[in-house]
This record gives C-alpha cells, sequence and structure tokens, in this order.
C-alpha cells in the first residue's frame, strides 16, 4: 500500500474537521430540508451534522476562492488627494467533504486565474489559503443523482489529484484517506490514521467498478465527439438555434456552475469622496454581457445561432488553451435549467444534430445511443 | 520588468495627474497626463502602438482607452468621446486633477512585420484614435516603410478627427492625406462621399502589392472598407483592424470581451480580417 493512504475508523472521521478547525474555518455541506443542501461553516453547535454522505448543494464552494461579492480595492478621490488601496479578505479555510468534480472545479479555475500571462492575486491569495478534504461518491442514494456525469467529464467519482486529502467510504467501519499534497501528508501523522493492508486497496478498486455503475448511462462517450463538432464548426445553424431558443437568459447555470468565470466590476460609493470597488460574478448567458457604446450589441445577432457558454466550454480551443475543460460535469446546470438545456442535455442535443452528418460517426447501436 | 508591487496585482490602478485638455472636435477631447510615480513612467515607456489601457475616474468606474500616441513621442494621452458616466468623468476633469491608470493591455500592431511596406490608413470618424500611434510610430521610422496613405471619413468636416496633424504629417512627412465627408459644409471644396469613394478618384492610386490596409472605424463603414479593399484585391491577411469590445478587466479574465475563440483584451484588439473572420462572430 502507497506511503501516501491511511485507514480511518468511522467514528474518527469527524475528528478530522476537528483538527482543522484548530487553525482554519471549516466549510461543510450540511443537509436542509428534503434532498437540498448547502455549505456552510462548522461551529461547535453543527459540528455534530457534519455528513460524510450528502446531496452536493447547487451552490457551488467555488465562492471560497472566487467569491460571489468581493471588494477588492479600496478608493479614495478628491481635493488632489487620492488612494488607490487593494483589499484583500483571505482567511484560511478548509473544505471538507468536496466531491471529486468540484475538485476538478477549483482545478480548472487555477488552470484559469493563475495560468496564461496575468495572475489574478485575488484568487491567488484565496486559494493558498485553502485546504481540502475530498470525499470520493459511493452512496448511490446521496452523492449520486441522475444529473451527475463525472463518468464522463473524467473527473470522479474519485479524483486522482489536487486534493489536499481524499477520503473514501470502504464500508463497514473503514475509511480509506489519501494525501495528495504535502500538507495533506503531513495530516496522515495524526494517531487517529493507521496502515492499511492489500486488502484495503483492493476494496477500493471493487466498490470503485460499483459505483460507477449507478450513473445514468448517457453521453458518456459523446463527450468528446461534441468537442469535437463544436470545435470544427460542425455544428448546425439550426441546432444552435434550438438551444437558444429555449434559454430563458436566467444566468442559474452560470450561478450553480464550478467552473464559470466570467465577472464584472462596479464601484460603490461608501462615504464622502470614498467608494469601493468590488467584482461580481457575471454570466454571459445574461443580455448585456457584450453591449457596448452606442447599443451596439455584437454578439446579438450570432447568438442566436451559437451559444456562448457552451461554445466556450467545449471549444478545443479553450479545452487546450487551459488544459483542463470547463466542465467538470457536476450536472448542477441540468438540475436547475428550466429550458432543458443542461450541459447533458446539450451534448445529448448536438450528438443527436450533428451525427447523422458526420460520416466519421456510426449512428446506430452505438452504446450511448439508447434513449 | 515589472516592479513586485505592480507585478504582484495587476487589477491595480497607478495614480495619473492631468496635464491639459486640448478640443478636438465635437464631444471628443485629448487629455495630456503623467503618472504620478516616476517610476510608473518609466515602466510605461516600453508601450506599442495599438495597446490600450484601463482608466479609473474616482466616482465612475472603470474603462478601456487607446494610447493615440507613440511610443516614440515624448507626452502620454488619451483623446476620448464623451458617450457616458466615465467618459463625461473625464471630461470633466481639470489640469492637475489625478485619475487611475492601468496597463499597457493588448497586442498591440506588429509594426516591426510590416517593414519595406506600404501602409494604408483607412478610418472612420473616432477610429482614427488607435491608428494615430502607428502612423506617428511610421513616421517616426519613415526609412523602414515605403508609401504612407491615410483615408480618412467623417460625417461633416467638423467631425475630421486630429486635422491640424493631418496637415503637419502631409507636409513634412511624406505621406498622402485623403479626407471626404458625408455632408459639405460652407468653406469644404473636398470630396463628398464614403471613405472607399476616395480609393476610385482620379489622382489617387493605392498601392496593393506589398502593402498592410489598416481598417478602423464603425462597423458599417468597416463592412463596406473591407469590400473595397478586397475588389482591389487586397487579401485578408493584409488588411488589419483593432476590435471593440466591452471590457471589465483588461487581462484576460472577466470574459466580457471574449469573441469566438479569443479574448480581445489578450490576444487583440489587433487582429487580421483573416483572424477576424475566423472568430467568426460580427465585427
Ligand atoms: C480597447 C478599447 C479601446 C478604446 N479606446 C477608446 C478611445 O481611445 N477613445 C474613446 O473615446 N473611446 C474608446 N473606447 C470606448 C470606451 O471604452 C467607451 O466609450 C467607454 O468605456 C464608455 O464608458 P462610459 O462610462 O462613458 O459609458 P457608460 O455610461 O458605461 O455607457 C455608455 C455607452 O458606452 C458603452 N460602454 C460602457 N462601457 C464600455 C466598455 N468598457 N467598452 C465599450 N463600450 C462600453 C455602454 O454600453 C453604453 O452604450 C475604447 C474601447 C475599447 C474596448
Ligand atoms: S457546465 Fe454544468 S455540468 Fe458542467 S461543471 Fe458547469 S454546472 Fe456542472
Ligand atoms: S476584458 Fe476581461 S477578459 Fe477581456
Amino acid at each position: 500500500m502507497s506511503m501516501r493512504a491511511r485507514i480511518i475508523h468511522r467514528d474518527d472521521v469527524l475528528k478530522i474537521v476537528d483538527l482543522l478547525r484548530r487553525d482554519r474555518e471549516v466549510i461543510a455541506a450540511f443537509l436542509g430540508r428534503g434532498r437540498d443542501s448547502a455549505f456552510g461553516v462548522v461551529t461547535d453547535e453543527n459540528r455534530d451534522r457534519v455528513q460524510i454522505h450528502v446531496p452536493n448543494p447547487h451552490y457551488p464552494p467555488k465562492r471560497y476562492v472566487f467569491p460571489h461579492i468581493e471588494r477588492i480595492m479600496k478608493l479614495r478621490g478628491g481635493n488632489g488627494e487620492v488612494r488607490i488601496e487593494p483589499t484583500y479578505d483571505a482567511p484560511r479555510r478548509a473544505i471538507f467533504g468536496i466531491r471529486s468534480c468540484d475538485v476538478a472545479g477549483i482545478w480548472h479555475l487555477d488552470r484559469f486565474f493563475l495560468g496564461r500571462e496575468f495572475r489574478d492575486i485575488y484568487y491567488q491569495r484565496h486559494r493558498e489559503a485553502l485546504f481540502l478534504v475530498n470525499v470520493v461518491c459511493t452512496d448511490p442514494g446521496c452523492d449520486i443523482d441522475e444529473h451527475c456525469f463525472c463518468v464522463c467529464a473524467d473527473t470522479g467519482p474519485a479524483a486522482r489529484d489536487h486534493f489536499d486529502l481524499q477520503l473514501m467510504d470502504l464500508g463497514g467501519d473503514e475509511f480509506m484517506a489519501v494525501a495528495g499534497t504535502p500538507a495533506g501528508e503531513a495530516f496522515l501523522d495524526e494517531p487517529i490514521f493507521r496502515r492499511g493492508t492489500a486488502e484495503h486497496v483492493e476494496r477500493r478498486r471493487r466498490i470503485l467498478g460499483e459505483v460507477r455503475k449507478h450513473f445514468k448511462e448517457m453521453t458518456t462517450s459523446w463527450f468528446s465527439a461534441t468537442v469535437r463538432y463544436v470545435s470544427q464548426g460542425k455544428i448546425l445553424d439550426k441546432t444552435w438555434e434550438e438551444i437558444g431558443v429555449r434559454c430563458l437568459e436566467c444566468g442559474g447555470c452560470t450561478y450553480v456552475c464550478p467552473a464559470c468565470t466570467c465577472f464584472t466590476v462596479r464601484d460603490r460609493q461608501v462615504g464622502p469622496n470614498e467608494w469601493e470597488r468590488v467584482r461580481l460574478w457575471d454570466a454571459c448567458a445574461l443580455g448585456g454581457f457584450t453591449r457596448m457604446a452606442g447599443g451596439h450589441n455584437p454578439r446579438r445577432a450570432v447568438h442566436d445561432r451559437r451559444n456562448r457558454r457552451f461554445f466556450r466550454k467545449l471549444a478545443h480551443y479553450f479545452i487546450q488553451r487551459e488544459l483542463t475543460m470547463a466542465c467538470v460535469g457536476c450536472g448542477r446546470c441540468n438540475a436547475v435549467c428550466h429550458g432543458d438545456i443542461g450541459m447533458p442535455s446539450v451534448v445529448e442535443m448536438i450528438r443527436r444534430a450533428t451525427a447523422p452528418e458526420d460520416k466519421m460517426e456510426p449512428v446506430e447501436g452505438t452504446p450511448a445511443g439508447s434513449k | 520588468m515589472m516592479r513586485p508591487e505592480v507585478a504582484e496585482n495587476v487589477y491595480l490602478p497607478r495614480v495619473a495627474v492631468l496635464d491639459r485638455v486640448v478640443d478636438e472636435i465635437q464631444d471628443v477631447k485629448t487629455f495630456y497626463w503623467h503618472f504620478e510615480d516616476p517610476a510608473d513612467r518609466e515602466a510605461f515607456k516600453s508601450f506599442r502602438p495599438g495597446q490600450f489601457v484601463q482608466v479609473t475616474l474616482f466616482g465612475a468606474g472603470e474603462m478601456p482607452l487607446s494610447l493615440p500616441p507613440s511610443p516614440t513621442e515624448g507626452e502620454t494621452f488619451f483623446t476620448v468621446r464623451r458617450v457616458g458616466s466615465c467618459t463625461e468623468a473625464l471630461h470633466g476633469l481639470r489640469p492637475g486633477d489625478k485619475f487611475g491608470v492601468r496597463g499597457p493591455y493588448g497586442n498591440g500592431f506588429p509594426m516591426g512585420s510590416f517593414h519595406g511596406k506600404n501602409l494604408v490608413f483607412v478610418a472612420g470618424g473616432i477610429g482614427l484614435i488607435p491608428l494615430r500611434s502607428c502612423i506617428v510610430y511610421a513616421l517616426a521610422h519613415r526609412e523602414k516603410y515605403r508609401r504612407i496613405q491615410i483615408f480618412l471619413g467623417a460625417r461633416t468636416p467638423r467631425d475630421l478627427m486630429y486635422r491640424d496633424k493631418l496637415l503637419e504629417w502631409e507636409r513634412s512627412a511624406g505621406v498622402e492625406c485623403y479626407l471626404t465627408v458625408d455632408r459639405a459644409e460652407e468653406g469644404w471644396a473636398g470630396n463628398v462621399g464614403v471613405v472607399g469613394s476616395l480609393f476610385k478618384k482620379p489622382g489617387v492610386e493605392v498601392p496593393v502589392e506589398d502593402t498592410v490596409a489598416f481598417v478602423c472605424g464603425p462597423p458599417v463603414m468597416f463592412r463596406f472598407v473591407i469590400r473595397d479593399l478586397a475588389g482591389m484585391g487586397f487579401s485578408e491577411e493584409s488588411i488589419i483592424s483593432t476590435l471593440e469590445r466591452y471590457m471589465k478587466c483588461g487581462v484576460g479574465k472577466c470574459g466580457h470581451c471574449c469573441i469566438g475563440v479569443a479574448y480581445v483584451c489578450v490576444d487583440g484588439p489587433v487582429f487580421s480580417y483573416r483572424q477576424i473572420r475566423k472568430l467568426g462572430e460580427d465585427i
């Protein structure tokens, strides 16, 4: 068994939360009414309600590295005296129980905000202060729902990287803990962890094989084909139009997406001659997104043909640019979309419309072609 | 080399001071300014023609503005049309007033790769603003380029940008300038018609071989000029332009300027017409 893996007893798992709380704010998903769940700060009062298996909240954990609204600087002007002062607020944090898709989401954000020529210091500060405890989705009743498609996006059910610590329920009283970073590895020295055996590794493999069967059989092999269709401009105008017509431009999909990055910037007055500059999430699905001087909106005409959001997420060019795809298969957009054009549905729509036109693809009798 | 405190936070504007304001045409003024901190001034010297900056007006917000000066000139300035709250706030500033500037951003025109070529500038209205930088840059390296022509169109004679400058370039630097207006007025003896009509005027001879055409102006003008140039034999690669998109960050993060597979703020704003067509969106 690898040096970086340990076994921990079920009764001890929440002790990880306690250990983390010594010097960090710990975030976990809490069950609300019905299947609703939401991330919140672990306190002395709610600590015992932290669960390992819980439906993944719709409002993603992205906000702990890229807050919905964030003050980025203070501006003071007037009377010849001006000051421009950056403001940072990045507390030490851990997310306990982050799902593999969301770990991949954060990795995508890392690539986007920290990669390329400009580095985003606000994102960086949040990220460096963050410790991720990933939980592998193994409970079909709780962890996985009909919208999940991490298996197609190749991000789950068990993340391979980019977490500090990963926990997986091995059934019985045992969990396997795997360290993904030196910080996570240091954690494994705590006395609650013990060494595992080859049997544990075998059990992990078997459980993962079982879990994979619980994902709805759907777009699995079509994600890559869709990327190809989009990148090569093979999507028919009528397909883009159909997607466009169904889009109500509510922005819900971008709001719940762990991999969407768009923001806008506003200055708000906080005193005489004093303003603060805030940035807030924005959505390319909203009408005003590309509006320009003189009311000329360049996207309007073309938008009806090509959906900005799916193009941005599926075009090979961007995947190459960020080295990760801007969709991690969490299925949230499918769950919230009123027009049924979440990512899995769109992949399916594109496949149905494009495959018959595409001579490279067999149309009938493919495993994913059922339904 | 960028200084660490500036390199660390790409969103942080540096303090700039307004020196003087010059009227250009109606609602358009040129604002001469300098960075308060000499280190910022020094760092800024290496900007390229065609790049832009993000400008903060206290209380109004931040906006992208082109850099009409050439790095070969001693002064920094903007030429800005009043259209809304930020531009209005800039127009309201007086010499000595302060604002914020960060940048320069964007790819700029690859002036070095045009050595030995003819340069044809075609502008509509304030489209001449971003082109001014390359024109002055080319004139500062006059021997590197062959013929230089400027075609400028405007609604009325009073809307012709940088008119004194055009005269000066024409007189001193071997530049051919051709002007046209949509509507003539008292005292206008020049051409009347769209800018493309100038290409066919008697006495005008536009070189096509080994020529780069720079086209900037409103979308309608752009479409017509492209058609004219294509008809004259210009290839899609030999026509270049700058795209103007709604921008919030200037550094490839906010997503607002993203069109097709390009982020205009970092991949542009300068594109060849061939690239623009491949982006698959309207100008
Ligand atoms: C790369 C680039 C270079 C530019 N260079 C110049 C220049 O040299 N001179 C000049 O006069 N103008 C230039 N512009 C346009 C200038 O940025 C806008 O006129 C300005 O942002 C409008 O801001 P406002 O607050 O005055 O208007 P607002 O009150 O915000 O709105 C007025 C109108 O301007 C539009 N608008 C708002 N923000 C932007 C924006 N960021 N980009 C485009 N349109 C916007 C609005 O949609 C609205 O129609 C440039 C734009 C870009 C993208
Ligand atoms: S596009 Fe949809 S499925 Fe993909 S990561 Fe975003 S919300 Fe999840
Ligand atoms: S202006 Fe923000 S991404 Fe280009």
